[in-house]
C-alpha cells in the first residue's frame, strides 16, 4: 500500500473483482479502467469484511497515473479516470463556482484563476471541459459515498438491506443539493451522444456502489436486474429533485420511497428504466429548446 | 497572359530546388518535399494572389533570360513566389484530404473550437492580459486563422494575438499572402516568425524571399531574436510534429516558452489500430492507394509515399503522451482524444505551476 503507485481503492467495481472466482478476475480486469488493475485494498472500516483473493499479476499502470498515494478514508478515492493534475481545477470549480455559475466553462475559468492558472488552462481537460466537470461531480460524489456511510454507520446498522439502499440513495441525492439549480443543464450535456456512454456507466457504478455499501453480496443474475432497477429509480429521483421546492427536499425523499417500494413489489424495474429514459430525454430536449436549439 | 506561363513554369524548377530541399536534413522536412507544381494549378487564378495575372501579363520579351521577373517590382516578385507556393499549399490540402478522407478540415475546426482561444468569463472584472498563441509549423495559416476567428469573432475577444512560426519561409509566405484576406483587426494581431521548432531561442521575423536562389529553410545563424521563457498561453502544432527530427527537443522548447498554466496542443495523424478491421482497411488504403493516387494525380509518388511512411513512423498515442509527460507537461485522463477512429489524434497538455 505504500509502495509507489499503490493506491487504496474503495470502489465497488474493484471489490467486485476481489469477490469473483479467480478465473474470472483476469478477464474482468481487462475490461476495467487501468486504475482498477492495480493493487487493491479496501480501507473503509465499516464495510463488511471481505476475503481477498490472492493478488493478481499486476500490470504496470500508465505513467501519468503512477506515484499516487491515498491513505485517507475521507479523501475521495483515487481519481480513477482523473489525473492528479486535473483534480485541483475540477474540485475548485465544483466547490467554489458551480453553485453560482453552474457546470460551465465560466466556473472552470474562475477556478483556473483561483489557482493562478490561465484562462486557457481548462482546455487541457479535453474536448469538453464542461462534461469533464460533470463527470467529476458524478465520480467524486459516488466515491465519497463510502465515507458518508461511515459517518452514518449508527443509523444504518439497524436497517434491513432495502432500507439501507433507500438511505444510501438518499444520501447520494443530498450530495446534489448545492448544485441542484444547475442539474437539468448538466443532464442536457450528459444527453449529448458522445457523453452518454460515460454518464450511463457512472450511473451503473453508482447503483453498484450503493448495493455494495448496503451489504448486498449476491453475485447472481438477479444482481444485474436490481442494479438496473436502482439506476432507473435513482435517475428519476434525481430529476424529480430538480423541480422539488419542498423543505429539505422531502417530496423527493417520498418519491424515492414510493419508487423503491414499487420496485420491491416487482414489475417496477423495466418501467422505471423506461420512464427514466423518457424523463431524461424530455428534460434534455427542453433544456436544449430553451437554449434555442430547434428540436 | 498566356505568354506569362512559360516564364512562370521555368521559374519553378529553381524554386523547387532552392526551397524544398532542406540543406542539412537528410529526410524531407515535410510532405511537400518535392511536390510537383502542376501547370493547371498555376494557370488557375488563386483567390490568394489576385495580382499575379497582372504582374505577369506585361509584355516583355526578355523574360526567358530573367525567368520573367526582371520587369516586376520586389513586392510583386514576392507575390509571385507566394502564388507558386499557394499551389503547393493546395497540394497539401489534397494530400491531407486523401489521408483523412476529407476530414482534416473538420478536425482543424474541432481542434480550434475545443481549445476555445480567447474565452473569458463575462463576470470576471479584472481586464485579462492579452492571450498569446504560438502556432508552430503553422505555414499556411490554417490553424492560426481559425484561432483568430474563434477568439475575435466567436468569443468577441480582440485581446488575442497569434504568431505563426515555421521553419520554411516559403510556407510562411503563403500564410502571409493568404492573411491579406482577413479583416484588418485580425491581420494586426498576426505575426510571422521563422524558427526551427526544436530551438525557439533562435528566430527572426519573416523576411521576404527576394531571389529564387535563396535558401528558404531557416538558418539559425541568421537569427535576430528568440521566443522568451514563459511567454505563451497556447502552443499549437497541427500536422507538423511528425516532420521534426527531434520531437523531444521540440516538446522541451514548447514547455520552456509556455507560461505556467499554458496549454500544449497537437493535432496529428495517428494510429487507428483500436479497431482492427478499420485499421487494416485504412492501412491498405494508405500504403497502396495513396501513393498510387499521388502518382496518377500529381505525378509524384515519392512525396505521397513519404507522407504515408512518416505517419506510420510516428509514435502511437500512448507513447506520444508519455513523451509529452517527459517534457514536463501534465495531462487530463489518458491525455489524448482520438478523431475518426484514431486516424488522427489530439494530445493536450498543461504546463504546471511549480
Ligand atoms: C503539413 S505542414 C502543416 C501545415 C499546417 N499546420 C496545417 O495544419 O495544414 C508541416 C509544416 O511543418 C513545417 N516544419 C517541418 N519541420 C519543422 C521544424 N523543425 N520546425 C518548424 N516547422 C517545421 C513545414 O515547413 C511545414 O510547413
Amino acid at each position: 500500500m505504500t509502495s509507489p503507485g499503490a493506491v487504496t481503492y474503495s470502489g465497488a467495481a474493484a471489490r467486485r473483482i476481489l469477490l469473483r472466482p479467480a478465473t474470472t478476475v483476469r478477464s474482468l480486469s481487462r475490461s476495467l479502467p487501468t486504475t482498477a488493475a492495480r493493487p487493491l485494498t479496501t480501507s473503509t472500516s465499516t464495510l463488511p469484511s471481505r476475503q481477498q483473493t490472492s493478488p493478481q499479476p499486476q500490470q504496470r499502470p500508465p505513467r501519468h497515473l503512477q506515484s499516487r498515494t491515498y491513505h485517507s478514508t475521507t479523501h475521495p478515492s483515487p481519481p480513477g479516470p482523473f489525473t492528479q493534475a486535473e483534480t485541483p481545477l475540477l474540485t475548485t470549480a465544483l466547490t467554489s463556482h458551480v453553485p453560482l455559475h453552474g457546470f460551465t466553462l465560466t466556473s472552470l475559468t474562475l477556478a483556473a484563476r483561483d489557482l493562478s492558472l490561465l484562462p486557457i488552462s481548462p482546455s487541457f481537460l479535453g474536448p469538453s471541459p464542461v462534461f469533464r466537470l460533470i463527470h467529476y461531480h458524478l465520480y467524486s460524489t459516488r466515491t465519497t459515498l463510502s465515507s458518508l456511510t461511515a459517518v452514518h454507520s449508527a443509523s444504518l446498522s439497524g436497517l434491513s438491506p432495502p432500507e439501507k439502499v433507500e438511505l444510501l440513495t438518499w444520501l447520494r441525492l443530498k450530495q446534489n443539493e448545492a448544485i441542484i439549480p444547475h442539474w437539468q443543464q448538466a443532464l442536457a450535456v450528459m444527453a449529448q451522444p458522445s457523453h452518454v456512454p460515460t454518464a450511463v456507466k457512472e450511473l451503473a457504478l453508482l447503483a453498484d456502489e450503493i448495493y455494495y455499501l448496503a451489504g448486498d453480496q449476491s453475485v447472481d443474475p438477479s444482481w444485474y436486474t436490481k442494479r438496473g432497477g436502482l439506476s432507473g429509480i435513482y435517475a428519476a429521483a434525481e430529476l424529480f429533485m430538480t423541480t422539488d421546492k419542498s423543505e429539505g427536499f422531502q417530496e423527493t425523499r417520498r418519491f424515492l420511497r414510493r419508487r423503491l417500494q414499487e420496485a420491491e413489489e416487482l414489475a417496477g424495474v423495466a418501467k422505471s428504466v423506461g420512464e427514466w429514459i423518457g424523463f431524461t430525454a424530455s428534460a434534455g430536449v427542453n433544456v436544449l429548446r430553451s437554449k434555442g436549439v430547434r428540436i | 497572359m498566356a505568354a506569362a506561363r512559360p516564364a512562370l513554369r521555368r521559374a519553378i524548377p529553381s524554386l523547387r530546388s532552392s526551397t524544398f530541399l532542406p540543406h542539412h536534413h537528410q529526410r524531407p522536412q515535410c510532405l511537400h518535399h518535392h511536390v510537383t507544381i502542376s501547370q493547371r494549378s498555376l494557370s488557375t487564378s488563386s483567390p490568394f494572389c489576385n495580382d499575379t495575372q497582372t504582374t505577369t501579363s506585361s509584355p516583355s520579351s526578355d523574360r526567358e533570360t530573367h525567368f520573367g521577373f526582371s520587369t516586376v517590382t520586389e513586392s510583386q516578385k514576392r507575390q509571385l513566389v507566394a502564388s507558386v507556393f499557394t499551389s503547393v499549399a493546395d497540394s497539401y490540402d489534397k494530400m491531407n484530404d486523401l489521408m483523412s478522407f476529407g476530414w482534416h478540415r473538420i478536425w482543424k475546426d474541432h481542434f480550434v473550437s475545443t481549445l476555445n482561444p480567447g474565452f473569458a468569463p463575462l463576470s470576471s472584472s479584472d481586464p485579462s492580459s492579452p492571450q498569446h498563441i504560438l502556432d508552430i509549423a503553422g505555414g499556411t495559416g490554417d490553424i492560426a486563422f481559425r484561432m483568430l476567428h474563434h477568439a475575435h469573432t466567436v468569443n468577441s475577444n480582440p485581446n488575442v494575438n497569434v504568431t505563426i512560426s515555421d521553419i520554411n519561409r516559403a510556407m510562411l509566405s503563403v500564410g502571409k499572402s493568404r492573411s491579406a484576406e482577413l479583416p484588418a483587426s485580425q491581420q494586426a494581431a498576426l505575426s510571422f516568425v521563422e524558427a526551427n521548432a526544436e530551438d525557439l531561442s533562435k528566430t527572426r521575423p519573416l523576411t521576404p524571399i527576394l531571389s529564387q536562389s535563396e535558401q528558404t529553410f531557416f538558418d539559425p545563424a541568421t537569427a535576430t531574436s528568440s521566443i522568451p521563457d514563459n511567454s505563451v498561453d497556447l502552443y499549437t502544432v497541427a500536422f507538423g510534429i511528425r516532420n521534426f527530427s527531434d520531437i523531444p527537443a521540440a516538446l522541451r522548447e514548447a514547455n520552456r516558452v509556455l507560461k505556467p498554466g499554458g496549454i500544449f496542443a497537437c493535432l496529428e495523424f495517428s494510429k487507428a489500430d483500436r479497431h482492427p478491421l478499420f485499421n487494416s482497411v485504412y492501412k491498405e488504403w494508405s500504403f497502396r492507394a495513396i501513393p498510387l493516387i499521388g502518382q496518377l494525380v500529381a505525378g509524384d509518388r515519392d512525396s505521397y509515399q513519404y507522407l504515408v511512411e512518416s505517419i506510420e513512423r510516428f509514435p502511437r498515442q500512448e507513447e506520444f503522451r508519455d513523451m509529452i509527460l517527459d517534457a514536463g507537461f501534465k495531462v487530463s485522463g489518458q491525455g489524448w482524444e482520438d478523431l475518426t477512429g484514431g486516424v488522427a489524434a489530439i494530445h493536450r497538455g498543461m504546463k504546471p505551476r511549480v
